[in-house]
């Protein structure tokens, strides 16, 4: 673990007033019936979430990370740059991460220069992640998921050529044709904004990072294999010539810090039940519409769906994922231990979930900010300091 | 009655099954989006003609080719494959989107098209009774909107969940989606369907709930001269359901 620790402050912006029978319901992704968004209730929760985000900024936060998802109560933000430029005024240090718009589910040129605004705006402070988007994302807009992986290839190399070529220049693909590709502006970051890809971890997604010598921001994955994603990715970059840095692997973990473990479990595991029970509630089908997955991707996942039986196991989620509950000693003990077993300088902490409220995030981000940060720093540094003797 | 042989020939690069069996004038059948139902319902014909059934690429035992992004790039394998097996003219036979391709082929290829026999086809843009969108509909209730009678389709599904079974119709659901998911119709097919001239038979359950047999009336439109007949009490699948839809097929081949 290198000394220059870097801490992220992660929010979805779920939409939180479910209607009481939202269990009735199979899914609260794709087909969950858009009736039940209540705008003047949303417009409070903007209010709210992007306060939470800005407080992070004042609070020490090295950034700050939105994202991208469609027709779900899961995250409010079908368009994730737009709440970035809402952020970049309001924040002074933070890096803003939009982890991030699927080049698939825009015109490239367009997501180029969207994050290029958002780069000079922030005076170089964005940070980008190209995610393929979630099976549920095909269902919600127009782009055929059998074609996904390659049009996402394509989009990628669109948009590195808009940033790292001086237009015009052109583009003939499968997808798209480009006569002038001449984005204005262009990004602030030279030769372009830091980049990772989004995923769950697949070899195919592990081999475009490698390739691009691109970071890796892993999603929902169990413990063991966010290290074994972290072990190929290093090995397949290094084929490419490419030496990833710890601060390129973000380690994504639950966090909710306490002044006793009792009172963080009491405060916290309602809301994370909540969240996969409810927030992440979908279908096989909508996980995996045709031609998203290779065949035997899809064999291998649904033959583990078929073991994930049974409820919600507060023990189970935090052995087999990051979830780091607790008081500041223990978050930042177990924090620090998964550090340097991933071997990653970089933290991206989930501050908020499912219906937590105001308080409790506005506790969660200060405790984790001025009680875990510090001593996560100081371990750093004497591991340095042992490191150098 | 003929036992089907089994050959396996590459085209264009793709491994594509043909099975065949029978004497007589040739007869292909164009198999649907999916290859559960099999083709022994075509046995009888093989009494009287030369029954031809390949298994379209990224279908049942066929290979896979991701650049088939269109139903033109079907008609481009069969008149390969058809070259390879010295077929001339022939009597087709298609069911669902084998229909449709069956109808695109003759309206295109019609010299070589001697009777064309449709069963419960797609393509058409019938916006008053349009097709049930397949895609969309979750892989386990699709079985039971294919027929009235349950039975003839429950002996060929797995007792048990299967993932061998689960993988194969994910990949036949891949190959309909690289062909339907952003364009499930094409205007064109319409335009073009008066280019059908030979004799044609079209095959409708009454209780389909995939293909509404209303699109029969628009099916008389472009096709005056088709015969049209409805089978009360079946299913899209009305072949499996009533075999008096086999040897209506058989009678007007002969």
């Amino acid at each position: 673990m290198s000394a220059a620790l870097r801490f992220n402050a992660m929010h979805f912006m779920p939409y939180v007033h479910l209607p009481e029978h939202h269990q009735e319901f199979k899914s609260t992704w794709v087909s969950f019936p858009n009736k039940y968004y209540d705008p003047e209730r949303g417009h409070d929760l903007y209010e709210r979430y992007l306060q939470e985000l800005v407080l992070a900024d004042r609070l020490g936060y090295d950034a700050i990370v939105v994202n991208e998802h469609h027709n779900t109560v899961y995250s409010m933000m079908a368009t994730p740059n737009l709440i970035a430029a809402a952020l970049v005024p309001q924040t002074k240090n933070a890096r803003i991460c939009v982890w991030g718009t699927p080049p698939n589910l825009m015109l490239p040129n367009r997501l180029a220069e969207e994050y290029a605004i958002l780069d000079v705006m922030s005076k170089g402070r964005l940070e980008v992640a190209f995610p393929l988007g979630t099976g549920m994302e095909y269902w919600a807009n127009p782009i055929s998921p059998a074609t996904a992986r390659d049009r996402f290839k394509e989009s990628l190399k669109i948009i590195l050529q808009a940033w790292t070529q001086d237009g015009p220049t052109t583009h003939y693909g499968q997808f798209y044709t480009y006569r002038f590709l001449n984005p204005w502006p262009r990004p602030f970051q030279r030769p372009h904004p830091p980049c990772y890809i989004v995923g769950t971890g697949s070899p195919e997604t592990i081999e475009i990072a490698a390739e691009y010598g691109f970071g890796y921001a892993s999603v929902f994955v169990p413990q063991q294999r966010a290290y074994e994603l972290n072990e190929n990715l290093r090995r397949r970059a290094a084929h490419f010539g490419h030496t990833i840095r710890p601060d390129q692997l973000p380690l994504l973990t639950f966090v909710y810090v306490a002044e006793t473990q009792e009172q963080a479990e009491r405060e916290y595991i309602g809301h994370l039940e909540h969240f996969f029970s409810d927030y992440l509630r979908t279908t096989p089908q909508y996980l995996a519409p045709p031609g998203y997955l290779s065949v035997d991707q899809l064999k291998t996942r649904a033959a583990m769906a078929d073991k994930l039986h049974g409820g919600f196991d507060f023990n189970a989620i935090s052995s087999s994922f990051f979830v780091a509950v607790g008081t500041p000693d223990k978050v930042a003990n177990q924090i620090g231990e998964w550090a340097a077993w991933m071997k990653t300088s970089h933290i991206n902490c989930v501050m908020h979930i499912a219906d937590m409220p105001h308080w409790k995030t506005v506790k969660n981000l200060t405790l984790f900010a001025e009680e875990v940060m510090p001593r996560l720093r100081a371990q750093a540094d004497a591991g340095q300091r042992v490191a150098a003797e | 009655m003929g036992k089907f042989k089994r050959e396996t020939y590459t085209i264009d690069g793709v491994e594509t099954v043909v099975h065949s069996a029978g004497n007589g004038e040739p007869v292909v059948f164009f198999h649907g989006a999916g290859t559960v139902d099999g083709f022994d319902f075509a046995e009888p014909w093989t009494e009287r003609f030369k029954v031809i059934v390949p298994y379209h690429p990224g279908f049942g035992e066929s290979g896979d080719d991701a650049s088939f992004t269109d139903l033109h790039d079907y008609v481009m394998h069969y008149l390969e494959l058809f070259d390879q097996l010295g077929l001339d003219r022939f009597h087709l036979v298609g069911l669902s989107l084998g229909g449709y391709l069956a109808a695109k082929f003759a309206s295109e290829h019609g010299h070589r098209v001697k009777k064309l026999a449709l069963i419960a086809p797609a393509g058409l843009i019938d916006p008053q009774h349009p097709m049930l969108d397949i895609l969309a509909v979750p892989g386990e209730e699709v079985p039971g909107l294919l027929v009235s009678n349950f039975d003839v389709l429950k002996k060929r599904l797995p007792e048990k969940p299967d993932l061998d079974f689960i993988g194969e119709r994910y990949r036949e659901a891949t190959t309909v989606a690289r062909l339907l998911w952003e364009h499930p119709a094409d205007p064109k097919f319409m335009r073009y369907l008066h280019r059908i001239k030979m004799p044609t038979l079209i095959l409708w359950g009454d209780e389909d709930k995939i293909i509404p047999v209303q699109q029969t009336e628009t099916w008389r439109k472009f096709l005056p001269q088709a015969d049209i007949k409805v089978y009360r009490g079946a299913g899209h699948l009305v072949h499996l359901e009533k075999p008096e839809v086999v040897n209506a097929i058989a009678m007007f081949l002969s």
